[in-house]
């Protein structure tokens, strides 16, 4: 099954939503680095949250406290099955 | 630590983001020469608005000066604070990296903050719904956004404060600097910006009876004339870099002017004579705290509203204040070729009459031909004359008068 969220969706919603330019395969690779240290602040984090809930109805609660791109990509795709 | 009142501010940098030029080389070649840039305006949006005349910035690419991530959590205003607080840090040569991060403060002034990013994220809100407003619309629209982004962006953790004091709060913003380094704080990026041409920004100002509602762009905004028929808006502003004098020359930087002294009133909304004795009020002040006998201002830069009264209070008060030199000191009013850019107005007026007096030069009041109040209103050609001492004057249109006098620093190189 496909995931809801690749890190390269992740990183262009970082681009579109928070102006933090940052390449898939370095954000796959860094993906245990805090989101600040990525240069992403807590409203980033919020604003892609939210672009998630209006593409696909509900995020997981706690989604917008997830600290690293892996943690936020794993409780997003646990919870979200492609499709739901 | 000297006496709060030994400690001297020191103007060492300039930044300036102005509808006739980018950078201060730019915007005095322009002023000097008393080029007009007042144009109609070219916003999407503003096609079917009685506002048909402004200064706009059009030599301005923010993508080209700022990092992404600002340029999708703030708004224009903070784009071009960001801008012009470079440009003032670049000519102070102030390295920030070397010392305390807590000896540099911000301090700026803004009357309506982000208008084009609040538009933007209204028309989310409306047209698709609360949940496609985005979070950078609760710190973007905000008055303090430019102060707080230049902060983070240049690592500045000193004093940092945003003046929220009507127009002659870009003055105002000056005088809170100065009070940040008599109290100890080594540098203060200082100024403001604005950007107050977006649909919705220009909606909120369709409410001023003070605003020229002219097609004519060289008509529009003719201050103390008889055509007077109110003001023009414009965006941009600037920022400066003051410091504490003695420590700006122990580093060598050099001193472009002094900020010596500053007096601010609120005189209301009832009527714009009333301003004459607020504005006068504020003068007598700032001279008082500069030391400054009225006989020492070399030159004025007025306010110049544009409205006959409010036009005609200014011209009184400055004789009120300035007894019979009042009547007789070179006054100018550069803005008439660029328009009012709200707090950003009297930094840009700060601007010139720091490069007035470095050059030796008072420049014209663009468009204006006839003067029908009794100052000495320098129109046509800039004025070669001996500068030692400027004085600035901000009125607000709810009410508040500013005055700041300054004094010139090193002769230049």
């Amino acid at each position: 099954m496909e995931p809801l969220l690749t890190f390269a969706e992740l990183a262009s919603l970082m681009s579109s939503r928070a102006g933090v330019a940052i390449d898939a395969a370095e954000l796959e690779r860094r993906s245990d680095s805090a989101f600040t240290e990525l240069g992403l602040d807590s409203l980033g984090l919020l604003g892609i949250v939210g672009e998630l809930e209006n593409r696909h109805g509900s995020v997981p609660s706690g989604a917008e406290m997830c600290r690293t791109p892996r943690e936020f990509v794993e409780l997003v795709n646990q919870s979200m099955p492609a499709g739901a | 630590m000297d006496s709060p009142t030994k400690r001297r501010t020191a103007l060492t940098g300039m930044g300036v983001v102005a509808p006739n030029g980018v950078g201060a080389d730019a915007f005095w070649k322009a002023t000097k020469e008393g080029v007009s840039v007042l144009d109609p305006i070219s916003r999407e949006g503003c096609e079917h608005l009685p506002l048909k005349v402004a200064g706009e910035i059009r030599s301005f690419d923010p993508a080209s000066v700022i990092e992404g991530r600002y340029l999708v959590q703030t708004d224009r205003f903070t784009h071009l604070a960001m801008a012009a607080a470079d440009l003032a840090l670049e000519d102070a040569r102030l390295d920030t990296a070397d010392g305390s991060p807590f000896a540099v403060g911000v301090v700026t002034a803004t009357g309506s903050g982000g208008g084009e990013f609040g538009q933007h994220e209204l028309q989310r809100l409306w047209g698709q719904g609360p949940r496609f407003v985005g979070p950078y619309q609760s710190i973007a629209w905000f008055y303090a956004a430019s102060t707080g982004q230049i902060s983070i962006r240049g690592g500045f953790k000193g004093p940092c404060g945003v003046v929220a004091s009507d127009e002659a709060g870009g003055l105002d913003a000056l005088a809170h600097a100065r009070r940040g380094i008599r109290r100890g704080t080594d540098a203060m990026v200082v100024g403001a910006a604005e950007a107050p041409l977006a649909p919705y920004s220009i909606v909120c100002q369709l409410g001023y009876d003070e605003l020229s509602r002219s097609a004519d762009p060289a008509r529009a905004y003719l201050p103390f004339s008889a055509d007077a028929c109110g003001f023009v808006p414009a965006e941009g502003g600037a920022m400066f870099v003051a410091e504490e004098e003695s420590a700006a020359r122990r580093r060598g930087a050099p001193v472009r002017a002094v900020v010596a002294g500053h007096g601010a009133t609120f005189t209301g909304t009832a009527g714009w004579e009333r301003s004459r004795e607020g504005l006068a009020r504020a003068v007598r002040t700032a001279l008082e705290d500069a030391a400054c006998a009225p006989e020492e201002v070399d030159v004025v830069f007025a306010d110049a509203l544009g409205v006959p009264e409010a036009d005609r209070a200014e011209a009184l008060a400055i004789t009120d204040a300035l007894g019979p030199h009042g009547s007789r000191v070179p006054v100018t009013a550069p803005k008439a070729g660029t328009g009012r850019a709200y707090c950003g107005t009297a930094l840009l007026d700060t601007a010139a009459a720091v490069l007035a007096m470095e050059h030796g030069v008072v420049p014209p009041t663009p468009g204006v031909t006839d003067v029908c109040h009794d100052i000495a209103l320098v129109t046509g050609l800039a004025r070669t004359a001996e500068l030692r001492t400027a004085l600035v004057l901000s009125r607000g249109l709810m009410g508040s008068n500013s005055a700041l006098v300054l004094r010139r620093g090193d002769a230049p190189t």
